[in-house]
């Protein structure tokens, strides 16, 4: 099929006003079928583009697996049993799991008060990331407790108000000097807490500090039908010192009570609530599969206002300085420089040309005849007018801008002659 | 490929589905049948390839003056071609709504029309056709971007042509055609004729009064076959933008109007276009052949930032002069520019030849040398005031060298030049 005449009746020459180039003739280009491509060359084509940014992809998706698998199960928490660096305590963790107890490590208080049932104990490594109504939710279970490094607050609440932080501090290796078996049972220890001091009679004292009395490192206490132990150093049970002093027969004896132990680390994350729950557990079952359609619909959207109809064109555009700009710059230089000077000659010469050049003065005229031509067509006084116009430069910026209306206010009398 | 918002749509409708029977199954299922209406759709949609796209184009057209753009359409394929045709230009063509929807049986064609109202001079070009042609549901679409070029080119305004009429009214006054009779010194010989009163008596004939029973005067008449060469400078200081428009284009008008006014009067036109080589070139036309030559010419032409070669711009017209001949030099005044560049050569053309330097002035330099608000304004003020006193000691060196200088604003170039050129004739100095 051949090219139909397409060629529109073609607009008259017409000449307007004066004739100038205004020519008429319409031209058309050669017809235009496809672009020139096959089903095979265009899919090729896409291939070609989508080949690189598919093998960064795939790339990445390998690495980030490979990452993930090969990953050592270790984490840097202080205190985390899965920690093998200096202040963690996965030193502890293995010899307690090699002794068959055992230890579940939890990160949320949720986790932390459903495993702790009777007959087990509970471990809690620092509590200051704890709210009161974590740590009510603890002290409403039925295992026993041993809190080290815990605040103030939180041992008060935890031991019915039997044991509080003393203020002393570390005053080296001391004695257990106690009647509490796990303690005779690790001698001595060196400890760099503040201390604990016992508030009601049932308190068991241990480690007494030498230097402030009524003080220790150890405290246990029966509350509530279940043993709390409340140790006020956490250095003692991390992997640099586990094999001081008698460090590892307190924390294996504080830990081995009971055949399980909850390993409770607080995380910031938490912010308490029971075991389990997350946001899936509170919506309705129908939410899941809309929000999926929500998605695929934002994808439709997405491909619909995505795909342009032809490309975007830009217009080759030429430089164009505005011509005025050397000069600001000059009176940039000017203003930098405060060259007062230099831009009083400027005006006092430009209105010495006007003024000559209205008077009808040669060009060649010399000073002395600019001023008596001026002074004359003015009215004002010889002296006048060459203070103004060949006077000293001004001193300052309000001198120049007093000159400059002056010279104006000269140049508009000359004018009215 | 391309969706239309009837997929989107029938995607939302996806939702109250999916609201009904809530299970993962049902989104899964309706986003399957939407995309395989969606590809049906594409399957059964008239391929834009097989559509024949031809393109007629105005070939010039003066700026400010409306253009069309014609595609013709004919669908090639056995299927009916619903689609929407997007015709591209660049942004200054100034093309209107260029998207046009069609709907073209199978062997038919259809025409869709884009006005152009260019917005600036030169050559505009079009970009791609986009034809997006939907299937029959109108769910989705095929797409092809198709290279159909086009050309527009937009000839300088010539905005300056309503200054023709007066001043063609002068050269008639030159030219004896009127009855008053201008004279000046150096005109040629016309004729002899009666003395009326008016008459200058010192143009009286006394040996051709002698034989006759009257009076005789003699006539005169200006000059003609003179040649007019016009030198546009293309270089830098032609880029420099004032106002709206670069230096250029109000030297363009100038040299139009001047054209203009210079053939009518007799003179043979011709002009260069240069900065280190010559730009464009338009010698040996004449008549009603020389503004379409001129325009043609000057249309393309975009300033180039280089420093103008002026030994090369003096031979390149000693080159093409071989009698005396006025030269016209559409530059800046521009101190330095010209201290460096033209003083130095100028001795010989201004020997041989009448030359005039026309520049454009910037008003925004008198409008700044006039405030005084500030002490940051007067600084201002003294560097406009210094620009202004450099500019006319240049012009001092110029005019003792025997130049004409025109400094005038962007608008009052073209008359003012004319006028000089008037004078020139007037006075029998070409």
């Amino acid at each position: 099929m051949s090219a139909p005449a397409t060629v529109p009746p073609p607009t008259q020459p017409h000449e307007r006003g004066t004739g100038s180039a205004s020519e008429r003739v319409t031209t058309t280009a050669p017809t235009v079928v496809g672009d020139g491509t096959s089903a095979r060359s265009r899919a090729r084509s896409r291939w070609r583009r989508v080949v690189w940014p598919l093998a960064v992809l795939v790339t990445l998706a390998l690495v980030a697996v490979l990452i993930v698998v090969l990953r050592p199960a270790t984490s840097t928490t202080p205190l985390a049993p899965d920690n093998p660096e200096g202040a963690g305590s996965r030193a502890l963790a293995q010899i307690l799991a090699d002794q068959g107890v055992d230890v579940r490590y939890v990160r949320t208080s949720g986790q932390a008060v459903a495993a702790a049932r009777e007959g087990t104990t509970l471990l809690l490594a620092g509590s200051y990331l704890l709210m009161d109504e974590q740590v009510e939710d603890l002290a409403s279970t039925e295992a026993d407790l041993v809190l080290l490094e815990a605040e103030s607050w939180h041992i008060h609440e935890l031991t019915d108000g039997a044991v509080d932080l003393g203020y002393a501090t570390g005053t080296g290796e001391v004695d257990a000097s106690c009647d509490d078996p796990d303690a005779q049972a690790a001698g001595s220890i060196d400890s760099d807490g503040y201390g604990l001091t016992a508030l009601s009679p049932d308190v068991e004292l241990c480690f007494l500090n030498g230097d402030t009395p009524l003080t220790g490192a150890y405290a246990s206490v029966e509350a509530d039908g279940r043993r709390v132990v409340v140790i006020d150093d956490s250095t003692l049970f991390m992997n640099a010192r586990l094999a001081e002093d008698g460090n590892a027969a307190l924390a294996l004896r504080t830990l081995g009570r009971h055949d399980s132990l909850v390993w409770y680390v607080p995380s910031i994350n938490d912010l308490g609530g029971e075991a389990g729950t997350s946001a899936g557990a509170v919506l309705p079952a129908w939410a899941g599969p809309v929000s999926l359609q929500l998605l695929v619909l934002a994808l439709a959207l997405a491909l619909w206002q995505g795909r342009a109809l032809g490309r975007v064109v830009t217009e080759p555009l030429p430089v164009t300085v505005r011509a005025v700009e050397a000069t600001l710059g000059r009176g940039r230089l000017y203003r930098r420089a405060r060259s007062r000077g230099h831009a009083a000659a400027a005006l006092r010469a430009g209105m010495a040309r006007r003024g000559a050049a209205r008077l009808g003065l040669p060009r060649s005229a010399g000073a002395p005849e600019v001023i008596d031509g001026l002074a004359r067509a003015t009215g004002r006084s010889t002296e006048q007018v060459a203070h103004l116009l060949y006077g000293p430069p001004p001193t300052d910026d309000d001198g120049l801008l007093a000159l400059a209306r002056q010279l104006d206010e000269l140049e508009s009398e000359v004018h009215r002659t | 490929m391309a969706i239309t918002w009837r997929a989107v749509a029938l995607t939302a409708l996806g939702v109250v589905a999916v609201l009904l029977v809530p299970v993962t199954a049902m989104v899964v299922g309706w986003t399957v049948l939407v995309v395989l209406l969606c590809g049906v759709d594409v399957a059964l949609a008239a391929s834009p390839r097989e559509v024949a796209v031809s393109r007629a184009v105005p070939g010039a057209v003066r700026l400010t003056e409306q253009a069309r753009s014609t595609l013709t359409l004919t669908n090639r394929s056995r299927r009916r071609l619903r689609a929407v045709v997007r015709d591209a230009w660049q942004p200054s063509a100034g093309a209107g709504p260029n998207r046009h929807a069609v709907d073209v049986r199978p062997g038919e064609a259809t025409r869709v029309r884009t006005a152009l109202v260019p917005t600036r001079r030169g050559d505009r070009r079009a970009d791609r056709v986009t034809i997006r042609s939907f299937g029959p549901m109108r769910l989705a679409a095929r797409q092809v971007s198709l290279q159909v070029p086009g050309r527009l080119r937009v000839l300088p305004e010539f905005a300056s042509r309503r200054h023709l009429p007066s001043r063609l009214a002068r050269l008639r006054e030159l030219d004896g055609r009127t009855a008053v009779q201008v004279r000046g010194a150096g005109t040629e010989f016309d004729s002899l004729r009666e003395y009326v009163i008016g008459d200058d008596v010192r143009s009286i004939d006394w040996r051709a009064t002698a034989r006759r029973s009257e009076v005789v005067v003699r006539t005169w008449r200006p000059e003609r076959d003179r040649r007019v060469m016009i030198v546009l400078d293309t270089s830098r200081t032609s880029a420099a933008r004032i106002g709206d428009l670069p230096r250029i284009d109000a030297s363009m008008e100038a040299a139009l109007l001047l054209s203009a006014l210079a053939s009518r009067a007799g003179d043979r036109v011709d002009l260069i276009a240069f900065d280190r080589r010559v730009r464009a070139q338009v010698a040996g036309a004449s008549g009603p052949r020389l503004l379409p030559a001129l325009a043609d010419a000057l249309a393309p032409i975009d300033p180039a930032l280089v420093e103008t070669d002026w030994p090369g711009v003096v031979s390149a017209i000693q080159q093409r002069l071989s009698q005396r001949a006025l030269v016209v030099l559409l530059t800046s005044l521009e101190p330095a520019a010209v201290e460096s560049g033209l003083l130095p050569v100028l001795a010989p053309l201004a020997k041989d030849h009448m030359v005039v330097l026309a520049s454009v002035a910037d008003p925004e330099v008198a409008a700044l040398r006039a405030q005084r608000a500030s002490s940051a304004e007067v600084y201002d003020a003294a560097a406009a005031e210094r620009t202004e006193l450099e500019r006319a000691a240049v012009t001092v060196r110029l005019r003792q060298r025997g130049v004409e200088v025109v400094d005038a604003l962007p608008d009052d170039l073209a008359p003012r030049l004319a006028d000089t050129y008037l004078a020139l004739k007037a006075a029998g100095r070409l």
